[in-house]
C-alpha cells in the first residue's frame, strides 16, 4: 500500500477561472524520493501543500488524498502533525522562536511529549546535524544554510514518514544547497523517510531522485524515474521541458548522432564515463572565441570600507573593481558575504565609512544617480502603486526618455495586458519583468541587479538571460549578485567572488570556473580531467567541440 | 547577549508576568508628577542593569519624539485651571496642562521602557508556556506580532532604500507629498509582513501548534522568589489601586491645583512605589553580587 496516495484531484482557488489541478494522480510509496518540476504556475506548491492538511490552500477541492489508506481529512491532528513534515522555501518565515534550542523543541512542547523523550531525541539530531554549536545563538543570527538546516531538523524531530519540500534550496548559495541537498539523501536513504520536493534546482535533484513527476498546467505531464523521464522527454520534439533535463544529459543529447550506443547520462559520474569513450578535438577556428578590445570603464569601486555599525565586522573591506562599458558582470559568494550590501553601496543607497564609486569619471559616492539603476532581490520592495498601469505610468513619469522611447518600452515588454491588475498578483517571472521595465523607463546606464533568478523556473530564467544580452548589445553594463552559478556561466562576461569583502579572482567567465571545486558548473565537473577539453557551458561545448566516436 | 537563567530571567513565567502587569497598573495609577517621574527613573534604570540600554537606544528616539509631542500638545488641549502662564496666540497656556502633559508624558515612557524590559524577560518561550494552552489562539496571534516589532524596522529600511531609488522619500519635498510617501512605505511594508506572518503561522500550524497541551522541556520551577513577587504584585497592586481609588497618587488640578510636594499618606504609597520598581533590582543586584564575590574568591 502507498504511503500517500493521490487519486485524481483537481483544484480551484476561489477566485481562480480556472483549475489549479486537473486529474492529477500520484503515490509516494514508503521511502520514495520525488521530485516535482514545472514551470511556474503549473501547480506544484499547491499540489505539494495539499498533501500538508494544515497547510492546504482554501479552495474547490474533488478527488481524495489518503495517508495510509485513510483520508486525509479523517486522521487525527497529532498523525497528520507528526507523519507529515513540511519544510518551506523561505529560512527566516518558518522559524518561529528566539534560540536555536528552543525552535527545536517547539514542535516537540506542540506535541505534548515528556523531558526523557525529548532529550534523547533532541541529542540525537543535534548530533547528526553537527548543531552543538548553534544550540544556545539566537535564530536570527543564523545564516541562511544555517536556518534551512535547523528547519529540516526541527520537523524531522516529529519522525515524519514523509517530508514535503517547497523549494527549500531557492535562497541558499551553491554550497549551502549541496549540503542541504546532501543531508536530505541521508534522510532518505538511512532513515527511508518519503521525500517529495518542489525544485528549481533540477541539476542537484534528478541524480537523487527515484521518481521525476513533471507537471504542465496543472496536469502531470509524467511521473517516471529519472532515466526514463530523460530519455522520454529527449525523445519528445517538443522542447519546453528540455531546460528541466540535467545539463549532463544535455550535454549527450547535443551529440546525439555519435552515440547511439551509451545510456543517457544524467549525474556527472555517468556523463563523464561516456565522454572518455569519445574523441573530442577543440575545433580549430574555435579557440579563440573572443578577444574584445579594451572597453572604457562606465562604474568603478576604489577601496570601499563599509561596516553596518562601529564595532560590527566590516562587510567590504577594501572592495575594488571596474566595470567596463557594456559588461555582464556576475558576483557571486556564500551567504552574507556582502553581496547585497556591495550593490546598495554602488547605487548609493549606503553610504561607505571609506572609498568612492565613480561612475564615469565623477564621484557618486552616497548619492543615487539616475544612470545607475537598482533592481532588488524581492521586487515586491519596488512596488508602490495599486496597478501595472499607475506603476508603470509612475515609473515613466520623471524619467528622462521621449514619449515615444517610453512607450516602446511600454509595447516592447508586453505589459500593457497585464494593466489593472495589483503587481503583489502577478507571478514572480512577471514581477521581475515590470521591475525590470519600470527601470529601464528611466533609461539608466548601468543596472546593479540582486539575485534576478530566485525562484524562476528555467524559462523564465533563460528569457532573463536573453534581457541581459539584448540590453547589453545596447549599451547598458551589468553588475548580477547571484547564487545561481549556472546562470552566472551562461550569461555573464565577467565573474567574480565576493571574500571577506573583497572581489576576489575575478576572470572571464569561462576561466573563472575552471580553476574551481565547488563554486562551478555541474559541464565543467563533467569535463575536467578527461580527454574531452575543459569546458564550463554548454554552449561552450557545443561551440568548442569537435566530437567524434570512439575512443581516441 | 544576556540569556542567562539568572536574576529575572529566573522568575517563574507567571510570577514575572504577572509583576509586569502590576507595573503596569502602578504607572497608571500614579498620576502625580513626583510618582511619575520615581516610576520613569526607576524603569529606566532596570533597562540599563538587563541590557546597558541596548534596546532603548534603538528605539529611544521615537519614545522621545512622541513623549515631546505629549508635553506640547496637552497644554494646547487643556483649559481647565486657573494658574495662566503665558498666552500663545491669544491662548492662555496654563500650568495645570503643563503638569498634566509632563505626567503624560513621563508615564507614557514609563510604560513603554517596562515593556522593553517585559520582552526581554519574557521570551516567546515563556509568552507561549502562559497563553498557548488558555487561549491557543490568541497567543499565537501575539506571538506574530511580537515577532514583527523588530522585523518590521529592519523591513521598514529596506523598502525606504529601494523606494528612495524611486525618487520617493520620507524626507524631501512639501508636507503633503512626504505623508503621501510615508504612508506609501508603511502600506508596502504591511502588505509583505502579512503575506510573510501568514508563512510563519502555516510552519506553527505544520508542527502541529495547538493541537494538545504543550509540555515543557525543561519545566519552570516555582521558587521561594516566586512567592514573594507574588506576594509584593497583589500587596503593591491593591495598595496602588487604593492609592489611586483616595487620590492619593494622583494629583488634583481642579478645582484648586494640589501642592506639587508630597504630604503626610502620600509618603507612604511613594514609598510603596519606590519599593515595587526597585524590587527587581534587588534581584538583579543581588545575582551580580554574588557573582562578584564568587569570582573573587577563586
Amino acid at each position: 500500500m502507498a504511503l500517500l496516495q493521490i487519486n485524481q484531484i483537481t483544484f480551484q482557488y476561489p477566485d481562480a477561472p480556472t483549475e489549479a489541478l486537473r486529474d492529477v494522480s500520484l503515490m509516494v510509496n514508503e521511502g520514495e524520493f520525488i521530485a516535482i518540476c514545472g514551470p511556474s504556475g503549473s501547480g506544484k506548491s499547491t499540489l505539494l501543500r495539499l498533501m500538508k492538511r494544515e497547510c492546504a490552500p482554501h479552495g474547490r477541492l474533488d478527488g481524495t488524498i489518503r495517508y495510509q489508506g485513510i483520508p486525509l481529512k479523517e486522521l487525527p491532528p497529532k498523525t497528520t502533525a507528526t507523519a507529515i513534515g513540511m519544510v518551506f522555501q523561505d529560512p527566516d518565515n518558518q522559524i518561529v522562536m528566539e534560540t536555536v534550542m528552543e525552535e527545536l523543541l517547539f514542535g516537540l512542547e506542540n506535541i505534548g511529549l515528556d523531558t526523557l523523550t525529548m532529550r534523547k531525541k533532541i541529542a540525537e539530531i543535534v548530533h547528526f546535524f553537527g548543531l552543538e554549536p548553534l544550540l544556545d545563538r539566537p535564530t536570527y543570527e543564523l545564516s541562511g544554510g544555517q536556518k534551512q538546516l535547523i528547519n529540516l531538523a526541527s520537523v524531522l524531530l516529529m519522525e515524519p514518514r514523509i517530508l514535503l519540500l517547497d523549494e527549500p534550496t531557492s535562497q541558499l548559495d551553491p554550497i549551502a544547497a549541496k549540503d542541504f541537498l546532501n543531508m536530505l539523501r541521508r534522510m532518505n536513504e538511512e532513515l527511508g523517510i518519503a521525500v517529495v520536493i518542489v525544485e528549481h534546482r533540477l541539476e542537484d535533484v534528478w541524480p537523487i531522485a527515484d521518481r521525476v513527476v513533471l507537471l504542465h498546467e496543472g496536469r502531470v505531464a509524467y511521473d517516471d524515474p529519472p532515466h526514463k523521464a530523460a530519455t522520454f522527454l529527449a525523445s519528445k520534439a517538443d522542447d519546453a521541458f528540455f531546460d528541466y533535463l540535467p545539463s549532463a544529459s544535455r550535454l549527450f543529447l547535443h551529440y546525439a548522432a555519435t552515440n547511439q550506443n551509451s545510456r543517457l547520462p544524467i549525474t556527472v559520474k555517468e556523463a563523464r564515463s561516456w565522454i572518455k569513450g569519445l574523441t573530442v578535438r577543440v575545433k580549430e577556428a574555435s579557440t579563440q572565441v573572443v578577444h574584445e578590445r579594451m572597453k572604457p570603464v562606465v562604474l568603478e569601486a576604489k577601496n570601499i570600507d563599509f561596516q553596518y555599525e562601529k564595532g560590527k565586522p566590516r562587510i567590504l573591506d577594501r572592495l575594488s573593481f571596474s566595470l567596463y562599458e557594456n559588461e555582464k558582470l556576475a558576483i557571486v559568494g556564500g551567504n552574507g558575504s556582502g553581496k547585497s550590501t556591495m550593490l546598495k553601496v554602488l547605487a548609493g543607497l549606503l553610504k561607505p565609512q571609506r572609498g568612492k564609486v565613480v561612475y564615469q569619471g565623477r564621484k557618486t559616492t552616497g548619492h543615487i544617480h539616475l544612470d545607475i539603476a537598482y533592481m532588488p532581490q524581492n521586487p515586491r520592495l519596488y512596488f508602490s502603486e495599486e496597478s501595472v498601469k499607475l506603476e508603470l505610468e509612475k515609473a515613466a513619469h520623471d524619467s528622462p526618455l521621449s514619449p515615444e522611447t517610453k512607450q516602446h518600452i511600454i509595447d516592447e515588454w508586453g505589459l500593457a495586458a497585464l494593466g489593472d491588475r495589483h503587481p503583489y498578483d502577478l507571478s514572480g517571472g512577471e514581477m521581475q519583468k515590470l521591475v525590470f521595465a519600470c527601470l529601464l523607463l528611466r533609461g539608466p546606464r548601468v543596472m546593479l541587479i540582486d539575485e534576478p533568478t530566485k525562484g524562476l523556473d528555467p524559462e523564465s530564467k533563460k528569457q532573463f538571460g536573453e534581457w541581459l544580452n539584448r540590453f547589453s548589445w545596447r549599451g547598458m553594463s551589468f553588475v548580477i549578485v547571484t547564487h545561481d552559478i549556472e546562470f552566472a556561466a551562461d550569461y555573464a562576461d565577467r565573474v567574480g567572488m565576493l571574500f571577506r569583502g573583497e572581489v576576489t579572482a575575478m576572470a572571464d567567465a569561462a576561466a573563472f570556473f575552471k580553476g574551481n571545486a565547488f563554486y562551478t558548473t555541474s559541464i565543467n565537473r563533467i569535463t575536467r580531467g578527461v580527454s574531452a577539453p575543459e569546458v564550463s557551458t554548454l554552449k561552450e561545448a557545443y561551440v568548442t567541440w569537435d566530437v567524434q566516436n570512439g575512443s581516441p | 547577549m544576556s540569556r542567562t537563567k539568572r536574576g529575572l530571567h529566573a522568575l517563574h513565567p507567571l510570577s514575572a508576568f504577572l509583576y509586569y502587569v502590576g507595573g503596569a497598573v502602578f504607572i497608571m495609577a500614579g498620576q502625580h508628577p513626583v510618582f511619575a517621574a520615581c516610576t520613569f527613573v526607576l524603569v529606566f534604570v532596570l533597562n540599563g542593569i538587563q541590557d546597558h540600554f541596548a534596546a532603548l537606544k534603538k528605539w529611544g528616539r521615537w519614545y522621545a519624539a512622541a513623549a515631546f509631542l505629549i508635553v506640547i500638545l496637552t497644554p494646547a488641549f487643556n483649559r481647565r485651571g486657573t494658574h495662566i502662564l503665558f498666552y500663545f496666540r491669544d491662548n492662555p497656556v496654563l500650568l495645570e496642562g503643563v503638569i498634566q502633559g509632563v505626567i503624560a508624558a513621563l508615564s507614557l515612557l514609563a510604560l513603554l521602557f517596562l515593556f522593553v524590559s517585559f520582552n526581554q524577560v519574557i521570551t516567546s518561550e515563556k509568552f507561549l508556556f502562559l497563553f498557548a494552552r488558555v487561549v491557543p489562539q490568541w497567543a499565537l496571534l501575539a506571538m506574530l506580532t511580537m515577532r514583527f516589532v523588530p522585523l518590521f524596522q529592519r523591513r521598514l529600511h529596506d523598502i525606504g532604500l529601494v523606494q528612495k531609488t524611486k525618487g520617493m522619500s520620507v524626507k524631501k519635498g512639501g508636507f503633503l507629498s512626504r505623508i503621501e510617501s510615508a504612508m506609501k512605505l508603511l502600506h508596502i511594508l504591511l502588505e509583505w509582513s502579512l503575506e510573510e506572518a501568514l508563512q510563519t503561522a502555516d510552519s506553527m500550524k505544520a508542527r502541529g501548534y495547538g493541537i494538545e497541551r504543550r509540555s515543557r522541556y525543561s519545566p519552570y520551577a516555582f521558587s521561594a522568589i516566586d512567592a514573594v513577587v507574588l506576594a509584593l504584585t497583589a500587596a503593591g497592586g491593591v495598595c496602588a489601586i487604593f492609592g489611586y481609588a483616595l487620590g492619593d497618587t494622583v494629583l488634583t488640578t481642579s478645582p484648586v491645583l494640589e501642592p506639587v510636594l508630597l504630604s503626610g499618606r502620600e509618603w507612604f504609597y511613594f514609598s510603596v512605589y519606590l519599593f515595587y520598581f526597585a524590587f527587581p533590582m534587588m534581584i538583579e543586584g543581588r545575582e551580580r553580587w554574588r557573582w562578584h564575590f564568587s569570582k573573587s574568591t577563586k
